[in-house]
């Protein structure tokens, strides 16, 4: 390893260099030249070689590369050149076209490793086609190994040149800079992303229409002279996005590309790029380290909106940006037609999950309601446009890949479904002409995926026209499989279908045969029309009504009770202009769900619930409808209700990571974390950041009692999310359960006061640190904290909903000798517990149990535990130290209880480790559905 | 002096004589301006290999290497490397590896310090590596033997070597002359009466008289750019002769059991 850094390639360490013949040494460089004696050649008394005369020696020789061939191109002239690369005029020998040639420089070329990369990269960008990506014509190789490629020679210059006289026309630049997108979205559909996107990059054809070059390929081929002066050579400086400057090349999404061409929009209205400075590093560290300057702050009565689209490209959060180049092109669109653009200042995202985790009470919170009403809306509320060219050949019109199937009962890929729909579609459709059906082989995609990233890498391997993916799960009934048909090239879904069936091989080939005349007639038609929900909508078609939406969604994200309540009031003018449009519903439905948090009434949430189950009404497969109603019910606490419409949202519209962690919280207050771990474990693929959800992990196998697994996740969530307090809370809570008080004491004072967090998070710190001193029967210091805490959130519940102040406050007051006023508390906190409307709530269930205890009401409390256990209660250490079940611990019916419960917890693990698909027979949570439309 | 050889766009413009003066005299009047920020970063930019080559020699992993030489370089680009190394010392080889020196010395906390996720990156290895690949290749034997800093200077000399017959390479092509270039430069080290001058001006189709001052004006031509590469690096052009004249001498074949140090 000692080599390493001496050279590029091993072969030229393996090559033994003999001694040079004059000095005996053996280093050498390119050429076999001798290292030592082209150094001595400095050192040589003769006359020196200035440049004009070697000039005119080199001009003497007529050995010009004027006619010199390069494959079976004739080099007619240099046009350009950069650090790597260089670009000739050429003809084509057979045909006599003139291209344009471009070929690194052979010196880059000295290793295969390079070479080979070079000439796969530009096959993958020669295979684009599109109206305005410059065509390459071919990639070749010369005789001396050295690839190339040619291409269309564009004569209208680039938009580095045209770029002032196109200052006061925002119209024309708006107008290019949408084609350009269009066309970037295309190359990113087909997994190609261009990474140095720049004025410089973007040509004119003939008639002013722009094409795009270079996709992949700039770093080879780097024209601009400023780039080749620094350190920063892996971009142009004032249009590379902050994460691709400062990343791993693999690293680099779509949103890379967003963001230059929102620097190649403000540049062109605005005559600079957004950063500007001495050198690229100092331009490179301020668009890391600073926001992008406002387009209106430098050109005066620039249009609102295209400030507002500039801005959003040039977020340095990536996920932050516009969601994709189709997204962006939408906007421009819209812009340009005169209708209201879709982007908005961007407002931090609720951690959503984080926030419900802690606060049982207020569950379902705002975040869920309106992140998932979003995620799944901005998808629909487009309508994209078929780019691609459909293919003429009948072959490749009717050809299908099949995605996994995902399996709603496991979270994981139903495997012999994904195959027997590949096998039932191969053949039914090849009985009515040339047809080709693949299972796309296993991939980085999670099972029933509907995102356009995985659908284009999918697309990559096996080259088909449509994909197919869907779900399947047990029911009460039998088997219920959904169907979903998409394109590929666009990412948008083309067709839906939820077929109820029987179990087994009967019920999939019932449900191949109910959606194969619909799939059929996709796969004829040649245009594929937008057919997403909000397009067909009658809200987003009256003009009136959609700009209420859209305009209530923007409201709906700025979460406070100000804005919620200008988005209602939107909402509700948009259903009074168009009362048959469910999204408008849906959305009024989250809105008025996530206001209830700020002012809870259960008035209101009746009347959401009523708009959710009306736009279900309308729309009965909008997938922002049953998310919306999920909310809702998640709110009312009931959670079998949610769960099922989370699973419909899933059926309706993909499974995505907000949906997946939402059902995993759901599942897990449900008492089955055997079954969230593999919804978190699908959230976490999708997520943004690592660490996200270990802390949830962890929480999974606590209750499972694997206490290993569950401090490794703790351990990891600490590490990743050291801004947040969960992982650290999670494992104090651990070595509680160990009775380990010792340690967890420790670990509070380590954390406590380094951690500065957000309300709901101090909360759970506070509430874990009580808990601790409680469980520890440090009964004056427990009560000390109590009382703080009850002075600082009067009404709240406490850590994982179990040990509300006032029921501890008035154990601990028995405890420290004061009877009368210790049984005053615990009857109060029963009046509390009785208001609480979820019968079926586990938590709601073991808080009574230990109140009962408390008071001496053994049986009830008994009885109350017992239901708890039944509702899916499963943590069974905490009473063995809770201080409030002190009577009941001694009865032996209590005992029995819990060692039964013990059994069961290590009856789930198992399930966990065996990954087994779950049975009818365990889906017993969805029995207790009480959805009613 | 010498001339300015950079031949206007083709290069950039990023080749100016005297950069590590430049760099100095902008030091020594307690005024670091841009302008010496900028020369710095293309020093840097060029001399790169050299300075992994003698953490990987170090005996640090390719990855810890890699990581090394990028902290090292946003050390020197904020300017550290001047309050830690001694200014007096005249050559820019000579500076960068006494920082690097000192520069190593603490880095087993920095390398822990990055396992927790701190450091930043400017730049992007594997495209750093396909910029300016090297095709120095060196007797697997005598590397065996080499110390750290015999690589370091050995790496060195390779990269000055290389690089100006990189600008060879651009000046020929920018007079279209790059078939002369792959022809003509493989004899650049060779003695003259080595050289097959018929060979030569058939392949070039020109006559031997022609191919003789050809390869002549191109040793010329290729010492010119050499001794501007050096020059680069050191104080003063008279400095040119005795770096020239170190960096021969780490290569010849008596020197290797020495295991030269800096000068």
């Amino acid at each position: 390893m000692q080599f390493s850094g001496l050279s590029d390639s091993i072969a030229t360490l393996l090559g033994a260099p003999e001694e040079c013949p004059h000095c005996r040494a053996t280093s050498r460089v390119a050429h076999g030249l001798c290292l030592s004696c082209l150094l001595q050649n400095g050192l040589s008394e003769e006359e020196p070689g200035d440049a004009d005369g070697f000039a005119a020696t080199l001009k003497s020789v007529e050995v010009a590369d004027t006619n010199w061939r390069l494959g079976h191109y004739e080099i007619l002239e240099e046009i350009g050149r950069g650090g790597m690369g260089v670009i000739y005029r050429a003809r084509q020998r057979h045909s006599r076209r003139i291209v344009a040639l471009k070929r690194v420089l052979s010196y880059h070329a000295d290793s295969r490793e390079t070479l080979a990369r070079f000439r796969r990269e530009a096959e993958a960008a020669a295979s684009l086609d599109h109206p305005h990506i410059l065509p390459i014509y071919e990639v070749g190789e010369s005789e001396d190994g050295v690839p190339y490629f040619s291409m269309k020679l564009a004569p209208g210059g680039s938009l580095q040149e045209v770029g002032p006289a196109l200052r006061d026309d925002p119209r024309e630049v708006v107008r290019l800079l949408a084609k350009i997108t269009r066309a970037v979205q295309y190359a990113h559909s087909q997994g190609i992303l261009h990474r140095d996107l720049k004025p410089g990059n973007i040509l004119l054809d003939g008639s002013g229409e722009p094409l795009v070059t270079d996709f992949g390929l700039a770093k080879w081929l780097d024209t601009a002279s400023d780039l080749t002066r620094t350190l920063t050579i892996f971009g142009t400086p004032g249009y590379i996005a902050p994460e691709q400057a400062q990343g791993v090349a693999a690293n680099i999404k779509p949103a890379a590309d967003v963001y230059s061409l929102g620097a190649i929009l403000f540049d062109l209205l605005a005559g600079q790029p957004p950063f500007l400075g001495e050198h690229a590093l100092a331009v490179i560290r301020q668009a890391t380290e600073k926001p992008a300057p406002k387009l209106r702050s430098l050109v005066k009565g620039a249009d609102r909106d295209l400030e507002t689209i500039c801005a959003r490209c040039l977020e340095r959060e990536p996920a932050t940006r516009y969601r994709s180049a189709g997204d962006l092109a939408d906007d421009l669109e819209r812009w340009l037609e005169g209708r209201p653009i879709i982007a908005r200042p961007v407002s931090p995202p609720v951690h959503a999950w984080r926030w419900v985790r802690r606060n049982p009470v207020l569950a379902g919170s705002i975040g869920v309601c309106l992140l998932l009403a979003a995620t799944a809306s901005l998808r629909q509320l487009q309508s994209r446009r078929l780019t691609a060219e459909l293919q003429q050949n009948q072959l490749l019109m009717h050809s299908v890949g099949v995605l996994p199937f995902l399996d709603l009962d496991t979270a994981r890929a139903d495997d012999g479904l994904t195959k027997a729909m590949a096998d039932l579609f191969q053949a039914k459709l090849s009985a009515l002409g040339p047809a080709r059906v693949v299972a796309v082989p296993a991939g980085n995609w999670w099972p029933g995926t509907t995102s356009a990233e995985d659908l284009g890498d999918a697309n990559r391997q096996v080259q088909t026209r449509a994909m197919l993916t869907g779900s399947s799960r047990m029911t009460r009934n039998g088997r219920r499989i959904s169907l979903r048909l998409m394109n590929p090239a666009s990412g948008e879904t083309l067709f839906t279908k939820l077929i109820e069936t029987v179990p087994g091989p009967t019920g999939i080939a019932e449900s191949a045969r109910q959606t194969l005349p619909a799939i059929q007639k996709l796969l004829d038609s040649r245009e594929w029309a937008a057919l997403s929900f909000s397009a067909r909508d009658p809200g987003m078609t009256n003009p009136g009504a959609r700009e209420f939406i859209v305009s209530g969604r923007e409201f709906m994200f700025r979460d406070s009770e100000e804005n919620l309540d200008r988005s209602i009031r939107c909402l509700e003018k948009a259903i009074q202009l168009e009362p048959r449009s469910a999204i408008a519903h849906a959305y009024l439905a989250s809105t008025i769900g996530g206001r209830d948090h700020f002012a809870p009434d259960p008035r209101e949430l009746e009347r959401a619930e009523a708009e959710a189950k009306e736009a279900l009404r309308l729309a009965p497969e909008l997938p922002d409808a049953h998310r919306a109603l999920a909310g809702v019910l998640y709110q009312r606490g009931n959670l079998p209700g949610a769960l099922e419409e989370q699973l419909r949202a899933i059926e309706a519209g993909g499974p995505e990571e907000h949906v997946a962690s939402f059902v995993a919280m759901t599942v897990l207050k449900l008492g089955r974390p055997e079954r969230a771990l593999g919804w978190l474990e699908m959230a976490q693929h999708w997520a943004a950041r690592p660490g996200d959800y270990d802390a949830l992990i962890g929480d999974c196998w606590t209750q499972l009692s694997d206490d290993q697994k569950a401090e490794r996740a703790y351990q990891r969530s600490i590490d990743l999310r050291p801004d947040f307090s969960e992982g650290w809370v999670g494992l104090c809570h651990l070595r509680l359960l160990q009775r380990d008080f010792g340690a967890a004491r420790a670990l509070y004072q380590q954390n406590r006061v380094r951690s500065n967090l957000r309300t709901a998070s101090e909360n759970a710190a506070d509430e874990i640190t009580v808990q601790v001193e409680f469980f520890a029967r440090n009964f004056p210091e427990a009560k000390r904290l109590y009382e703080t805490l009850r002075e600082k959130n009067s009404g709240s519940s406490s850590y994982y909903g179990a040990v509300t102040y006032g029921s501890a406050l008035g154990r601990i007051a028995q405890l420290l000798g004061d009877e009368p006023a210790g049984r005053m508390l615990l009857a109060e906190a029963r009046r509390g517990e009785l208001k609480e409307l979820r019968p079926n709530d586990p938590a709601t269930l073991y808080r009574r149990a230990a109140i009962e205890s408390s008071l001496g009401e053994l049986t009830t409390a008994l009885d109350h535990f017992q239901q708890a256990v039944g509702a899916g209660w499963l943590d069974g250490r905490s009473p063995r130290l809770d201080p409030r079940f002190d009577a009941l611990v001694a009865d032996d019916r209590f005992q029995r209880l819990l060692s039964e419960l013990e059994s069961e917890v290590a009856a789930r693990k198992e399930r966990v480790v065996t990954a087994k698909p779950i049975t009818p027979e365990n889906t017993h949570d969805l029995k207790e559905a009480q959805v009613t439309r | 002096m010498y001339p300015d050889i950079s031949s206007g766009a083709a290069t950039g413009g990023r080749f100016d004589t005297t950069r590590w003066s430049l760099i100095l005299s902008s030091l020594e009047s307690n005024s670091p301006d841009g302008k010496a920020g900028e020369a710095l970063a293309q020093l840097c930019r060029i001399y790169w290999r050299p300075i992994f080559a003698f953490i990987c020699g170090k005996g640090y992993s390719i990855p810890d290497a890699q990581d090394i030489t990028q902290d090292f370089f946003v050390m020197v680009l904020r300017n550290d490397l001047f309050q830690s190394a001694d200014r007096s010392r005249g050559r820019f080889r000579a500076l960068l590896l006494a920082a690097l020196q000192n520069f190593l010395i603490d880095t087993h906390d920095r390398a822990h310090a990055r396992k927790r996720g701190g450091d930043q990156k400017f730049v992007s290895w594997d495209e750093w590596m396909a910029e300016a690949p090297s095709q120095l290749a060196i007797s697997a034997d005598s590397l065996g033997a080499w110390t750290p800093e015999k690589i370091f200077d050995v790496r060195w000399a390779a990269t000055v070597a290389e690089n100006a017959l990189r600008r060879l390479q651009e000046e020929c092509e920018s007079h279209g002359r790059r078939r002369v270039f792959d022809i003509v430069s493989g004899l650049l080290s060779a003695d003259r009466g080595d050289v097959h001058f018929e060979t030569l001006a058939r392949q070039l189709g020109i006559d031997i008289v022609a191919a003789r001052r050809l390869l002549r004006r191109m040793r010329q031509r290729y010492r010119e750019l050499l001794r501007a590469e050096v020059a680069a690096t050191v104080r003063e052009p008279g400095d040119v002769d005795d770096e020239l004249r170190y960096l021969v001498s780490i290569l010849a074949v008596e020197s290797e059991q020495t295991g030269v140090g800096s000068a």
